[in-house]
C-alpha cells in the first residue's frame, strides 16, 4: 500500500510482525514532503513504537483477517468471546483488546481480527447503545449541546455527555472517537 | 473563548464560517480588491514537489487557483481575490483535508509589504468576528529564512548551494537531515543539477521545520511570524534575486501563526514571476524531481504559459492563506473537525 493510504488503525506488516496505527498524524511544512509521524502497536506484544515515514514511501498492508464474534464477559483481565458460526469460545488479555474495552457489552456482536489464527484485537460497531448508571442531575430545558458533564456508563467508561442527559438514559456512543452521538429513547 | 468539539452544534459551526467569509471579503474589498471565481476542474495546475491533484472524470481539480487567476490577470484583471474550493490528494490530518478553502489575493503593481499587511488584516478580521470579548491584538514579526536557519542550526548558507554543497554543509552540522539528501548532481546535464538542487532544499527545509522550526515556533509565545527571503531554490513561482548581504532568495513569504500551544502555518505569499521562459524551466525541473521520486507526471499548463507569452503578467504580488486553518485558529480549536459542515465522513 501506498504511505497515503495510512490512517488510525491501518494494520502493517514490518518485518514478519503485524502492527496496528494507533495515533496518526500528517505533517506538511509549506511545499515540502509530507511526513505521516505514527505511533504503531504490535498486535502480538502490544509493544509501541513511534515511525516516521514520507510521501512517496510503499508499506506492506498485515493480512487480518476479521471474523464475526460475540462478546461474551470479562473475568479480570481476561475477555472472552464466542464465534457466532462454530460457538468456540477465544479469549484475549486487555492489552490485546485495547482501548475498545470501554465500550465492550455483554453480548455485544464484533469483529475479532486473526493473524495467522491468532487472535490480536477487536472492531467494534461504529455505534454503541449504552446506559447512563451514574452522572450529575439533568438541567432542565438546557439543549445546547456546547457544554457537558461526564457520565458513567455501564462498562465503567465515563462519556461527555450533554447536561440534559439523566441517570437511567440511553445513549448513543461513537466507539471511534468516544462521542456521544444522541440520546436514545426505548 | 468558546471550547469547541465533536459536540458543537452544525447551527454554531455555520455562524463561524459565516462570519469568517463576511470578514475576509470586507478586508479585501476594503483594499480595493475585486472578488472573482475561476474553475475548479482544471487541464493543469501548477507543477509542485510535493502536491498531489484529486483527477476528475476529464482534468484535475484546482490544488490552489493561482493559475487561472494568473491569467486573468494577464488578460487586464484589476486586482483580484478568491475564496477558493481547492483539493490536495491525500492530505489528511488534524490540520489537513483533502477539501479545503484558500484566500488568494493578488495586488497589481505592489510587493510583499501589503500583501503581508493583508495576512494580519485577515487574522485580525476574522478572530474579531468569531471570538466573544475582546482579544489582544497578535504581534507580528519578520525573519528572514537563512538568518532563521542559522539562528536556530548554525547553518551559515547562500542560498545558492547545488545539492552536494548543501549535503555537505548539512552533513557537518546534522548528520540526520543529511541522509534524505541526494548527495551528488545527476551527471546527464545541467537540467539535473537543478532538479538536485531544488531536491535538496525541499528535502533541508521539510527537516528543518519538523525537527527544529515548528518546536522553536511553538515556545515563542503568542506572535504571528512571517519568514521571508526564501533561499532561491524554494522560489516556486517568486521571482528570486539577491539580499543586502548578496545571498540568493526568492521574494516569497510564508506566515505562521503561534497561539494556544499551536503552530500553524497560515499564508504563503510571491512576488510574481513574470517571465515565460524561466516559469516553463521551472516547471520542467519541478517535473524532473517528481520523477526522481516517482510520482504520477502532470500535464504542462501550457495555456497559462501562453498568457505569460502573449500578454504578460503586470507586476503583481500574491498569496494564498487556508482559511479553514485560519478559522481554527479564531475559534480555539485543534482539529479542522470542529469545523466540518460536510455531512458524512470528513476527507
Amino acid at each position: 500500500m501506498d504511505v497515503s493510504e495510512l490512517k488510525k488503525n491501518a494494520k502493517l506488516e514490518i518485518d514478519g510482525q503485524p502492527w496496528v496505527v494507533t495515533e496518526f498524524q500528517f505533517v506538511k511544512p509549506g511545499k515540502g514532503q509530507g511526513l505521516y509521524k505514527c505511533r504503531i502497536k504490535n498486535m502480538i506484544t502490544g509493544s509501541v513504537i513511534e515511525r516516521t515515514w514520507r510521501s512517496g514511501e510503499r508499506l506492506e498492508a498485515a493480512n487480518v483477517e476479521s471474523k464475526k464474534m460475540q462478546f461474551l464477559y470479562a473475568t479480570g483481565d481476561t475477555y472472552t468471546f464466542m464465534d457466532n458460526a462454530t460457538y468456540e469460545q477465544i479469549e484475549m488479555t486487555a492489552d490485546v483488546v485495547g482501548d475498545d474495552r470501554a465500550y465492550l457489552l455483554d453480548n455485544l456482536d464484533c469483529d475479532v481480527l486473526l493473524y495467522n489464527e491468532r487472535a490480536v484485537g477487536v472492531s467494534l460497531p461504529s455505534h454503541v447503545v449504552m446506559e447512563v448508571v451514574e452522572c450529575e442531575p439533568g438541567v432542565k430545558g438546557d439543549t445546547a449541546t456546547n457544554v457537558t458533564k461526564g457520565a458513567t456508563v455501564q462498562t465503567g467508561a465515563t462519556i461527555q455527555v450533554p447536561l440534559f442527559i439523566k441517570q437511567g438514559e440511553k445513549i448513543k456512543v461513537d466507539t471511534r472517537t468516544g462521542a456521544y452521538v444522541e440520546r436514545v429513547n426505548e | 473563548m468558546r471550547t469547541p468539539g465533536a459536540t458543537d452544534g452544525v447551527a454554531t459551526v455555520c455562524a463561524w464560517w459565516d462570519a469568517a467569509f463576511a470578514a475576509v471579503r470586507d478586508v479585501l474589498r476594503g483594499q480595493g480588491l475585486s472578488e472573482v471565481s475561476t474553475p475548479v476542474r482544471l487541464d493543469a495546475i501548477a507543477i509542485e514537489p510535493w502536491i498531489e491533484p484529486v483527477r476528475a472524470d476529464a482534468g484535475l481539480l484546482a490544488t490552489s487557483p493561482e493559475l487561472p487567476m494568473k491569467r486573468l490577470l494577464c488578460r487586464g484583471a484589476p486586482s483580484i481575490f478568491q475564496i477558493a474550493h481547492c483539493f490536495r490528494a491525500a492530505e489528511r490530518g488534524a490540520l489537513h483535508r483533502e477539501e479545503f478553502h484558500l484566500v488568494e489575493w493578488y495586488r497589481h503593481g505592489e510587493d510583499l509589504g501589503p500583501v503581508r499587511a493583508d495576512v494580519e488584516r485577515m487574522h485580525a478580521a476574522v478572530t474579531a468576528a468569531v471570538r466573544e470579548g475582546e482579544v489582544a491584538p497578535l504581534p507580528w514579526r519578520t525573519e528572514a529564512w537563512l538568518d532563521l536557519l542559522r539562528q536556530t542550526t548554525g547553518l551559515d548558507l547562500r542560498g545558492d548551494e547545488t545539492a552536494p554543497q548543501l549535503h555537505e554543509a548539512v552533513a557537518a552540522v546534522r548528520p540526520a537531515w543529511a541522509r534524505p539528501l541526494p548527495w551528488q548532481d545527476d551527471a546527464t546535464g545541467p537540467d539535473q543539477v537543478a532538479v538536485s538542487r531544488l531536491d535538496a532544499w525541499t528535502a533541508l527545509f521539510s527537516a528543518w521545520s519538523d525537527d527544529v522550526l515548528d518546536p522553536w515556533l511553538a515556545e515563542q509565545g503568542r506572535v504571528g511570524l512571517h519568514v521571508v527571503d526564501f533561499p532561491a531554490p524554494l522560489c516556486a513561482l517568486a521571482q528570486t534575486g539577491s539580499d543586502a548581504r548578496g545571498r540568493a532568495i526568492a521574494h516569497r513569504f510564508e506566515s505562521y501563526v503561534v497561539d494556544g500551544g499551536r503552530v500553524l502555518e497560515l499564508a504563503n505569499g510571491y512576488r510574481e514571476l513574470r517571465d515565460a521562459d524561466e516559469q516553463a524551466r521551472r516547471f520542467a525541473t519541478v517535473a524532473g524531481l517528481r520523477a526522481v521520486h516517482g510520482l504520477p507526471p502532470l500535464p504542462v499548463p501550457e495555456a497559462f504559459l501562453a498568457d505569460l507569452r502573449g500578454y504578460g503578467l503586470p507586476a503583481c504580488a500574491g498569496a494564498a492563506m487556508g482559511l479553514d486553518r485560519l478559522l481554527l485558529l479564531a475559534t480555539g480549536s485543534h482539529d479542522l473537525a470542529a469545523l466540518d459542515v460536510h455531512l458524512g465522513a470528513p476527507r
